[in-house]
């Protein structure tokens, strides 16, 4: 026989197919144990019913069902003495919505510090890598050092690696010719075994390296839809990890935005007490906005750029509402201005 | 001294030339509101610069669909404001769900909320109705919009396809300046009635200049 399992505000319910309860849990009175109990998936009432109904086959999310039991909440609640009235009912609704809503308050407003750790994750990780890399150059080219120079990109390099292992059994357009007429030394197979190994692992960072990025991505997009729209999602992680978090962002002068990142570049500016040059930017001048504009105008399209991430970071620190479609096109268009006054 | 005097519209009531709604919780105000007390009973004034309905009843209102008992479905609540003369009219058996998408108007609705027993917070994008059907128990008599945003319309319009009863009513102060700034409102305000009459009979409409400027005020009821 088949029962349906329903999670109410007020309990568990289970009904059989002709709708009528079987059984019923109530959950304690207190509105934040309720908004606990909600939260969990499985919370022990259902268990408890489980164990108690062994000859009933219970089924979950079930949405007729669910709608149905929502409809009669207030009857059954008090019917069950749940509730005495339907005032009283409404109460524990307000309490209980309450509650949610300020779980979820703390929730949202503490996924900002995710991005930190991805971003510093994926700094670390770019480190290692490179550590790893080169030391794989160095190792590898005692048997083959023609390739280290054939093959510049590091990616295409530890996949030659991994898939070949020794130079006699590459085939690679670019490498066919080099092979046979090599000035390094012969590896025997452990020695190219184990450099198969480290190329192997290596790759695996790389892609672990993509699923942070993906990860980051994602993350940024929902703790600042407006600031990442506008910025990119990659620069975006890395303006939000420095500033030490979405609300110290959303706090910053729009100048400092600007520099965001470019720490080094002015103390040395400071130290030097004006004969060095001082900053314009920080990590923002890699936004293809400030890239793809004339050296001369990168200075303003920055002071816009950061002008309208400021505002950005404000919306999504406050109430994340999407309007970085319009704010991106009023950018667009201050930054033709710019451009077009130039000529 | 003047008496507070009963209006046409349910549970509102006059005074001075003001118009107030009975303090469900005598004692405490919502937003700085004067309190006025007459033979025994405590009124809130509701104050037509802060409040799109108080503005519309005193721009010339015929009908504003309130009643004892009522659901409202109520989006774009921010800090509780007009929500609050709206939990006074409806009393502690109606019900408001209000859904408000900014986090910091929200925190100070909560408050409110609670003390009042009858309005419901939910921190939800009014375009995602999905997001908080769970929250609503059941269909509701009225569904209220206030949010200033460019696709006001189509948000009322599909929230009333999920939440509203038969025949039940639909409210929205349209702000013309939210959908284009460049354009004239009244040519603004002609294409939402035209898009609204698709799925309501418009019983009312009245603009609230100067309480609010660019501002129109429409009652619907569903045809369906
Ligand atoms: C003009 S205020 C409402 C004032 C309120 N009705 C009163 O009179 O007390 C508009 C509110 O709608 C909210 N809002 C805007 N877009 C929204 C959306 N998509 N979903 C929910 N709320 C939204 C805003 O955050 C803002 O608090």
């Amino acid at each position: 026989m088949y029962a349906y399992l329903v999670k109410t505000l007020i309990g568990v319910f289970s009904l059989d197919e002709n709708r009528r309860v079987i059984s019923f849990k109530p959950f304690s009175k207190d509105p934040s144990q309720i908004a606990m109990k909600l939260s969990e998936d499985s919370p022990s009432e259902i268990q408890q019913i489980r164990t108690e109904f062994k000859n009933f086959e219970f089924v979950s999310g079930n949405l007729k069902m669910e709608a149905f039991v929502k409809e009669n909440l207030l009857k059954y609640a008090i019917e069950y003495s749940f509730v005495k009235n339907q005032v009283e009912f409404n109460q524990l609704l307000t309490k209980v919505n309450s509650e949610l809503a300020k779980q979820k308050i703390k929730e949202t407003s503490r996924r900002d510090q995710l991005v930190i750790h991805v971003n510093n994750a994926i700094e670390e990780l770019d480190k290692s890598v490179n550590v790893f890399i080169e030391r794989l150059r160095e190792w590898y080219s005692f048997h083959f050092p023609e390739m280290d120079r054939m093959i510049e990109n590091h990616e295409t390099y530890v996949a030659l690696i991994e898939k070949f292992g020794n130079r006699q059994n590459i085939d690679d357009k670019k490498l066919n010719h080099l092979k046979d007429r090599s000035s390094g030394m012969d590896f025997t197979e452990d020695d190219t075994n184990i450099l198969k190994l480290f190329a192997s692992d290596i790759t695996k960072l790389y892609q672990l390296r993509e699923s942070l990025l993906d990860y980051q991505s994602k993350l940024v997009k929902d703790v600042a839809p407006n600031f990442s729209a506008i910025a990119g999602d990659a620069i975006a992680a890395k303006l939000i990890a420095k500033a030490g978090g979405l609300e110290r962002l959303s706090r910053m002068p729009s100048s400092t935005i600007q520099l965001l990142g470019s720490e080094k570049a002015l103390f040395r500016f400071l130290k030097s007490r004006g004969r060095s040059k001082s900053p314009k930017f920080g990590l923002i001048y890699n936004h293809p906005m400030i890239q793809n504009s004339p050296r001369e105008t990168q200075g303003k399209v920055a002071r816009l750029l950061a002008a309208k991430l400021s505002i950005a970071s404000r919306i999504d620190y406050y109430s994340k509402e999407y309007k970085a479609d319009e704010m991106k096109k009023d950018l667009e268009n201050k930054v033709k201005k710019i451009l077009s006054s130039k000529e | 001294m003047a008496e507070m005097k009963q209006t046409k519209f349910h549970g509102v009531f006059k005074i001075d030339g003001r118009i107030a709604t009975v303090n469900l919780v005598p004692g405490k105000k919502a937003y700085g509101e004067d309190l006025i007390k007459d033979r025994g009973v405590e009124y809130r004034i509701w104050d037509f610069w802060r409040s799109k309905p108080a503005a519309a009843i005193k721009n010339g209102l015929k009908e504003l669909p309130l009643k004892k008992g009522m659901a409202i479905l109520y989006l774009g609540i921010a800090n509780g404001t007009t929500s609050s003369h709206f939990s006074d009219i409806i009393g502690k058996e109606g019900l408001i769900y209000g859904v408000e998408i900014s986090g910091r108007p929200f925190r100070e609705l909560l408050p409110i909320a609670e003390k009042r027993g009858n309005i419901i917070p939910i921190l939800a994008n009014a375009r995602m109705p999905e997001d908080y059907e769970n929250n609503v128990l059941s269909k509701v008599d009225l569904v209220y919009e206030d949010v200033a945003s460019n696709d006001q319309v189509e948000i009322l319009i599909r929230n009333c396809l999920k939440f509203l009863k038969p025949k039940g009513y639909a409210v929205i102060a349209i702000k013309s300046q939210s959908i284009d700034v460049t354009r004239n409102p009244r040519e603004i305000y002609k294409e939402c009635i035209k898009e609204f009459e698709k799925h309501f009979d418009i019983i009312d409409k009245v603009e609230l200049d100067p309480y609010e400027k660019y501002h129109l005020f429409v009652v619907m009821k569903s045809k369906r």
